[in-house]
Formats: structure tokens, C-alpha cells, sequence
């Protein structure tokens, strides 16, 4: 994680739950409202901010090219507001924002958000999946939010690894018991299903990422074997 | 004594299962329209009914074969018999006005008064026989009787019985009966228009030689043709002042056929949203497995467009008319009735044992959501409820009204947060699996006796060949996922495979699991 500080802009109960799940990861989160009555409140750290593009105060307290942000203001106009601004300011900062609908998702990545969380679309993803795949929901449930020991992790190719050059398809994953090779990143960020037909003729490169499944302790096993370490590329994320 | 013997024999059928159980089979196999053998009974009276009226035409220009006669004459007649004396029996019982007017008099200690028993079992029966559709049944046996020529005609009425049996018809009765008063003004409108003209038509033609109308039957019967604006043209007036009437019906029928039409199209709009109801109700009942959607807000509205994409039975629930509507603009199957009320699933006659899959409590306020679930609760202790939590501090209660699974978005959108940012990628691929659009999915096959006779273990089944990732077992004994099973691992009726992969490959490799025997025999 190279991210230092993580912003979230508007304070309501959304904010509440990301700062729940998100302080432990970075060494400062704050809290900022456009509601002046916000900064009272006891229990949290809340600062103002308007949307006018002077950023100042927030940049005198964290570098804000090494934080990633959370827009999560209740108006949409006003979040789309914010994301160009932060935008237009900041080109290397991540984004995440809130939208309320799909449509609402799209604007706010034209804005220049890194990744759009559409309130209504997930919720109902999640309700229609518990109820029409009640087992790969519970299993892809455990695995995202760790209850379970199953994890999913991307492992990069390293500059030594003896699959470099090989092709994806000649190499008999069953051999490294224990995990399960989903996709193929590339360089690019493009992902590929390990049987896609593009996938199958894919030559190892260095710096290839593979997303695999497996329990903690093969993945550590596949790990040693392949010569690398697991991996998360900020700087290039963006989908 | 024979009294008693009566009284005793009344009780005794009052009080029989079996001879009540049997009065309520029949019962349901001809009038409980929601019976579900009742409509067998219905279409085979209609195909007799047609076979009757065939032979009849058929008769009218080629003989006809023995054997038809017969059946057209007594078989036939018979059925109907039957069935008039089923009806006859179930409309009311002889038992139960015995029994009352037993207890009725022994209570405030009198003798039993059975000929008042009596007296009312006779008003009551014939009642139902004065009844129009009894008229129609008896006459329909008639042609029984087939020596006397003129009975044979009442085979007509048997058509009239198609009235029974079609729904359609009782319902356009139903509608029209809304109208009776305007009906019933138009008749007498008509009438006297006819009426008057008939007379008119006949002092000024009737005495004119080159007039065809002659006769007042003739008068009557060309101010009909007139007045409905069918006018034939067969019987014309000839003089000047037949014409001026001619003229004056001509404008009255105008009148009368605008009067009717209009008539019957309010008389259906009105009621056209009623019998879209019911008829609706009607599909409900009939349906095997189906998701209730209480309220049609915005997540409701995305799960059940995401649920009807893979073929499942909807049924939402709206107090809010608008609501309902954009559901019925959207094509599924909505109803105006409050969720929270007990009278709304009484209206649906809704099994929840049999029939709901699930209830989803999909309003974006927690209040409606409880009320909601504990409606649903007071009704049925088992069925799955799902419901949205809006305030996180009113978890408790939705808990304590027995919600099996809560969805709070909040929540969601935390963990979501979390793991976007702990693990962009892999959250990503799993995000990219549970998405509708993408062609990689994850897919959970059951696994069924007929799978395990063409498939013993994992390692048989196959799935490189068909590009397929096998991520695990479910196993039904232990309830328990098992992440990349060894080769080995026998498969069992009821456990579940989870595979990854791309949409139309898992149909070919689920169609493969299905069909090894049957290549192999090939």
C-alpha cells in the first residue's frame, strides 16, 4: 500500500462505514463536510470544505498526490462537482466515489473518478445473488471480506521466475496443488481468463500478474515457487 | 318415529366426513373455479356439448350413423342428467336445515317441527331449479326424449350451457350486469320506439296494395331491421307518410346503437382494471414458485429486473399506485395492495408454504419493511424473508421480527470500500464474475442422481475439456464448501459444483454432464 492518507468528502452514513473499514489501512483519514455544523461533532474529526478549488487547507495537512479520496456527497451534482475538481487539481489522486444510479456512475467517471460504486446496482447484485446463488455468494463473500481462510491474491511474475517464456496453456496448473489460476493481467492492466482463447496463447512475461485462488498457506507455497511477491500497483490503477 | 329416523339420519350426514368430503369434491369439481380439476370437468362438457350441436347440423342434410344418435340421445343426456343432479344436491343441504330446525326447536323446548324443515328444503330447491342456468340444464337433457320431434330442437340448449362453463362469458355477464339501470332504460326506449312506429308504419302502409308491409307482424318486424340500422331492404314504406316515419326510426336507431355502444365500453372500462385484478389474482394462484416483492422502490426495481432475467416468477406488492404502475410498464406482475396487510395475501389466496421462493422487503424505509415482515410473520413462521435496513440502529428490530437475512447498503458499500482497496484486482475479478454483462461467470451446478450414475468423482468429469475452472464442492452432508477438490472426491445427490467460466461452455458442459450415458450407448 503506498497510499498515505485517504480524504472522504462528505460526512454522512456512508462515511461512517468507509471510515469503519478503511482506518486501519492508512496512517490518516480524514473526514471532510461542505456542513459548517459537521465540525462540531464529538465523535469524529470533521473539517469543512467548500467546493471552490482552494485546496490549501487541505494540502498543508497531507500530501494529497499520495492520498486517495472518497467522494461520497448525498447530491449527486455536488459529488460530480467535487470529482472534476479534484480532477482537474490533482491528476495522479484516486478516486472512489459514490453514485447513486448507474447513469449517475457514468458521469462521475467522465468526471475522472478511478472507480464508481453504484449504490442501487450493488445492493441488488448482492440481493439477487444470495438469493439465486446462495453457495458461490457465501464463498465469494468469505473470500473478499476474509472470514473464511480462502483468499483470492494477484501474484506478479518476477525477474526470475522459471515460467517467464512459457506458455500459459502448457503449463499443468494441478501440479501446484492447492491453488487455482483464475485470469492473467497484463501489463496493461487487461485481464484475461486463463481458458479465453487469447489467454491460452499467452507467452509469460515478466511483470505479468496471475489472480489466483487458494488458502493462505499454498498461496505462500506458490509464491516461493514462482519468485515473487504478492502485488498491488497503485499507480496504475484505473479501469 | 319416522321423525326421529329423519332427524337421527340428518345428523348423521351433518356430522359424516366421508359424506362431506364427498359433497366438497363435487363441489369444487363444478362451481370452485379454483379447483384445479375443474377445468378437465369444464372442457369435457364443452366437447360434448359441440359433439351435440355437430349432429345436429350434420342431421339437418345427411343421416346420421345409429351409434351417434345414441350417443347424441341418451349418453349425452345422461352426463347432463348427472350433472343436474350433482348440482341440484350440492347448492344446498337437505342435512343442514334438518339439523337446524332440530336443534332450533329442542332448544327452546318444543316438539320438532319437521314439516317446517320440510317447507323450507322445497323453497330452497326450487329456487335454485327456477334459477335460469337450472332452467337451461333440464331443458338440456330434453332431447332424451328424441321420439317427440320438437324436443329434439331443445339440443339448442345446450349451447346456452357453453355459459357455464366459460369464464369469459360470466364475466362480460358480470360486467354488463353494472349497467342494469341504463340497459333497462334503453329497452324501454327502444320498445316504445318500436312500438310506436310499428303502428305508424302500419295505419299508413298497411291498406296501400303496392306496400309490402301488410301485416302488424310485418310492421314490427321491418321497425327492428330499421331501428338496429341493419335494414335488409326486403319491405320498403311506398307512401309519402310511411317514408316521413321511415325517417324518424331511422334517427331514433341511430340514437339507440350509440346508446348501446357507449354503453358497453363504460360499463368495461370501469370495470376493465377490476377483472385485470382478478385475472391476475387467477395467474398468481396458478403459479408453481415465485419471489415476493414488497414495495417497487429503485433496488427493488434493479433485483427484480436482475431476477427476471433468469426466468423466475415476480409477484410485487405496491400501496403506492404509481409505483405499481412503472412495475406494470416494465412488464412483471404487480399488484395495488398493501404488503403490510393480512387481507392482502388473504386476496391472493397465496400458499406460503408451497408457493413464495422468498419475500423480499425492498421498501427504503424501515418502518414499511417491519410492518411488512411482521404481517408476514403472523401469517407464516417459516418462509424466507429478506429486507433492506435503511438505519443501522434499526437492526434490532427487524431482527426481533423474525427477517432471515438483512441487507444493509451501508454496509456493503464499506466492505466494498475495504476490499477495493486492499485488493483492487481480485475485487475486480469477482465484481466482473457476479456482473450480468460479462461472458466469464460463476455458476453452481447441482448435482443429481443422474449426474452420479454417468459420473462418479471429480476427476471424471471433464471440465478442462470444456474451458471450465472448477473452483469447489459444495458437499450437502457436512454443509460445507470444499475449495479444489483431489480427483477422488465422490460426488453425491443434493451437493453442489461452483465453476468459472464462460456462459455458453458451462451450458455444454452441464448438457455433457447430463447426456454421457446416452453417447456412450451411441
Amino acid at each position: 500500500m503506498n497510499k498515505s492518507s485517504a480524504l472522504i468528502f462528505g460526512f454522512n452514513k456512508y462515511a461512517i462505514e468507509i471510515l469503519k473499514n478503511v482506518e486501519k489501512e492508512y496512517d490518516n483519514v480524514k473526514i471532510y463536510s461542505l456542513n459548517k455544523e459537521d465540525t462540531k461533532n464529538e465523535e469524529y474529526d470533521i473539517s469543512h470544505f467548500d467546493l471552490s478549488d482552494n485546496w490549501k487547507d487541505i494540502e498543508d495537512e497531507v500530501n494529497i498526490d499520495k492520498s486517495i479520496a472518497f467522494c461520497i456527497l448525498e447530491e449527486t451534482s455536488e459529488n460530480i462537482f467535487l470529482t472534476i475538481s479534484l480532477r482537474a487539481s490533482y491528476e495522479d489522486l484516486s478516486i472512489i466515489a459514490i453514485a447513486s444510479h448507474k447513469e449517475n456512475a457514468n458521469k462521475l467517471l467522465m468526471a475522472g473518478a478511478n472507480k464508481v460504486i453504484p449504490l442501487v446496482e450493488t445492493t441488488a447484485d448482492i440481493i439477487t445473488n444470495m438469493l439465486e446463488n446462495p453457495i458461490s455468494n457465501t464463498v465469494l463473500h468469505d473470500i473478499l471480506y476474509e472470514k473464511s481462510e480462502l483468499k483470492i491474491a494477484q501474484i506478479k511474475i518476477g525477474e526470475n521466475s522459471h515460467f517467464q517464456d512459457e506458455e500459459l496453456s502448457s503449463i499443468n496448473w494441478s501440479h501446484y496443488n492447492g491453488i487455482i489460476v483464475l485470469s492473467v493481467m497484463h501489463q496493461d492492466m487487461s485481464s484475461e481468463f486463463i481458458y479465453s482463447s487469447k489467454a491460452k496463447r499467452h507467452i509469460i512475461k515478466e511483470g505479468d500478474v496471475l489472480v489466483v485462488v487458494g488458502y493462505e498457506t499454498d498461496i505462500k507455497e506458490f509464491e516461493k515457487k514462482i519468485g515473487s511477491n504478492r502485488y498491488v500497483n497503485w499507480s496504475n490503477w484505473s479501469w | 318415529m319416522l321423525k326421529n329416523l329423519i332427524v337421527d339420519g340428518a345428523y348423521f350426514l351433518q356430522t359424516s366426513k366421508s359424506y362431506q368430503r364427498r359433497k366438497q369434491f363435487f363441489r369444487n369439481l363444478l362451481e370452485n373455479n379454483k379447483y384445479k380439476y375443474k377445468k378437465y370437468v369444464d372442457i369435457f362438457m364443452i366437447i360434448l356439448i359441440f359433439i351435440s350441436v355437430g349432429v345436429l347440423i350434420r342431421e339437418v342434410k345427411y343421416p346420421i350413423h345409429d351409434y351417434m344418435f345414441y350417443f347424441n340421445s341418451y349418453i349425452i343426456s345422461i352426463v347432463f342428467f348427472i350433472e343436474y343432479l350433482l348440482r341440484f344436491w350440492i347448492h344446498s343441504s337437505v342435512t343442514k336445515i334438518i339439523v337446524e330446525r332440530a336443534e332450533h326447536d329442542s332448544f327452546i323446548s318444543r316438539e320438532v317441527k319437521i314439516f317446517k324443515a320440510f317447507k323450507k328444503i322445497i323453497s330452497v330447491k326450487l329456487s335454485y331449479m327456477l334459477s335460469i342456468s337450472a332452467i337451461i340444464d333440464l331443458l338440456a337433457i330434453m332431447p332424451f326424449f328424441h321420439e317427440l320431434r320438437l324436443l329434439r330442437l331443445f339440443i339448442l340448449f345446450r349451447v346456452f350451457k357453453l355459459f357455464r362453463y366459460a369464464n369469459s362469458f360470466q364475466t362480460l355477464a358480470s360486467v354488463l350486469a353494472t349497467k342494469k339501470f341504463e340497459f333497462f332504460t334503453l329497452l324501454i326506449f327502444a320498445s316504445v320506439v318500436i312500438f310506436v312506429s310499428s303502428v305508424l308504419i302500419y295505419v299508413m302502409e298497411a291498406n296501400n296494395p303496392s306496400s309490402p308491409i301488410d301485416t302488424l307482424f310485418e310492421a314490427v318486424y321491418w321497425s327492428i331491421v330499421t331501428i338496429s340500422t341493419v335494414g335488409y331492404g326486403d319491405m320498403v314504406p311506398v307512401t309519402f307518410e310511411g317514408r316521413i316515419v321511415a325517417l324518424i326510426v331511422i334517427t331514433a336507431g341511430i340514437a339507440v346503437l350509440a346508446f348501446t355502444t357507449s354503453l358497453v365500453v363504460s360499463a368495461f372500462t370501469e370495470k376493465l382494471d377490476e377483472i385485470r385484478e382478478i385475472k391476475t389474482v387467477e395467474d398468481i394462484t396458478k403459479l408453481k414458485q415465485f419471489y415476493l416483492v414488497c414495495g417497487y422502490e429503485d433496488v427493488a426495481q434493479d433485483v427484480v429486473r436482475k431476477l427476471s432475467k433468469t426466468n423466475k416468477n415476480i409477484i410485487i406488492l405496491d400501496d403506492n399506485i404509481e409505483r405499481v404502475e412503472l412495475a406494470k410498464n416494465d412488464g412483471f406482475t404487480a399488484l395495488n395492495y398493501s404488503p403490510g396487510k393480512a387481507e392482502s395475501y388473504k386476496k391472493l389466496h397465496i400458499d406460503f408454504k408451497k408457493q413464495v421462493k422468498a419475500i423480499l422487503c425492498l421498501y427504503e424505509n424501515d418502518v414499511e419493511n417491519v410492518y411488512t415482515a411482521l404481517t408476514i410473520r403472523s401469517l407464516n413462521k417459516e418462509v424466507f424473508i429478506l429486507s433492506l435496513l435503511m438505519e443501522n440502529s434499526n437492526r434490532n428490530k427487524l431482527k426481533f421480527t423474525g427477517i432471515n437475512k438483512i441487507v444493509y447498503p451501508q454496509e456493503l458499500i464499506g466492505l466494498v470500500t475495504k476490499e477495493l482497496i486492499g485488493q483492487p484486482v481480485a475485487f475486480e475479478i469477482i465484481h466482473e464474475l457476479r456482473s450480468e454483462t460479462s461472458n466469464v461467470k460463476i455458476t453452481e451446478i447441482a448435482i443429481t442422481q443422474r449426474i452420479i450414475d454417468n459420473f462418479k468423482d471429480i476427476g471424471s468429469l471433464g471440465n478442462e475439456d470444456y474451458r471450465i475452472v472448477l473452483l469447489g464442492i459444495h458437499k450437502k452432508d457436512t454443509q460445507r464448501f470444499y475449495f479444489n477438490p483431489l480427483g477422488e472426491t465422490f460426488l453425491e445427490n443434493g451437493d453442489f459444483l461452483l465453476v468459472i467460466g464462460y456462459d455458453v461452455f458451462i451450458k455444454e458442459f452441464e448438457q455433457h454432464l447430463y447426456t454421457k450415458v446416452n453417447n456412450e450407448q451411441k
